[in-house]
């Protein structure tokens, strides 16, 4: 395992910024996608920050939904459409 | 307050009731997350929901409502709430180095990978993220939000900010170091680590 693996054409930062494009679950050219697996098989430091990568966002998720609208809130905003 | 807009039919109303009203909690959390205050919160997103209900005509049935919404929310805190806050400090977004989890790990404790838990990630509780987020700069802040929180696509996300998608991309990735680097420094704070100095770790 290398710190770096240019010979993909890629430095490890620009992976790793495509690597989060395809977290994010957005669709990538399947040549891109193959090189970033390729390169992150071999590149060890790449492979653990993408993990890390993948780490936080999941962290982050955790807050989906933990502070949901109050009730006062939600019955004052049906009413006012109710009302209408 | 909400009259009835003339061109709304019965029709309309119940579609906004039933399709609009479960997404409250969805446009509340992100709101709490935008203005950082309950209060604004709330007045935030109710008057997101007027204002949506009072467009909802011009709403394509079909057609991502939670986006929609969003964006009028967006809108609704840029114009009005935004101005009244106090921005966490700025970053000037170009010469800031990147800070860099791996390596502050690996600082850290060498070992750090050994182990499939992570010590310091697994530590932290809701409040430290809460923090962590709501000390970004705007921006990023909203990126992180309607990424990692919301779920949004690239291109939602750039239809809500009304922005570019390279911008999207690049303020969330920016976005994300500058919030692990907040972690860490709650990492720090609250003793899970006994890192370096804030701000030395970066590639
Ligand atoms: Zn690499």
């Amino acid at each position: 395992m290398s710190e770096d693996h240019p010979s993909l054409g890629h430095d490890c930062k620009e992976v790793l910024e495509r690597a989060q494009v395809f977290l994010d679950g957005e669709l990538l050219e399947e040549s891109e996608r193959l090189e970033i697996q390729e390169h992150l098989e071999r590149c060890g430091p790449c492979y653990k920050r993408y993990g890390l990568e993948r780490e936080v966002k999941v962290l982050i998720a955790r807050l989906r939904g933990a502070q949901p609208c109050p009730r006062e809130l939600r019955s004052r905003i049906q009413e006012l459409i109710d009302r209408s | 307050m909400a009259e009835q807009p003339a061109d709304l039919t019965e029709q309309d109303k119940r579609r906004f009731q039933e399709n609009a009203l479960p997404l409250l909690d969805s446009l509340y959390g992100a709101a709490l997350r935008m203005t950082r205050n309950p209060a604004d919160a709330e007045d935030l997103v109710q008057e997101t929901m007027l204002r949506a209900y009072r467009a909802f005509r011009s709403f394509e049935p079909g057609t991502n409502l939670k986006a929609w919404l969003f964006r009028i929310l967006t809108n609704a805190y840029i114009n009005t709430y935004r101005k009244r806050q106090r921005e966490p400090r700025k970053v000037s977004s170009d010469e800031v180095e990147e800070f860099d989890l791996y390596q502050a790990l690996k600082d850290h404790d060498p070992q750090w990978d050994e182990t499939p838990e992570n010590i310091v990630l697994d530590a932290l509780v809701d409040s430290d993220i809460i923090e962590a987020i709501d000390e970004l700069p705007e921006q990023f802040r909203m990126a992180v939000i309607l990424s990692d929180i919301e779920g949004f696509s690239y291109a939602e996300m750039a239809d809500i900010m009304g922005v570019p998608m390279g911008t999207v991309m690049s303020r969330l990735h920016r976005g994300r170091k500058a919030l692990q680097e907040r972690l860490w420094d709650k990492a720090r704070e609250r003793g899970i680590v006994k890192g370096p100095r804030e701000g030395s770790v970066r590639r």
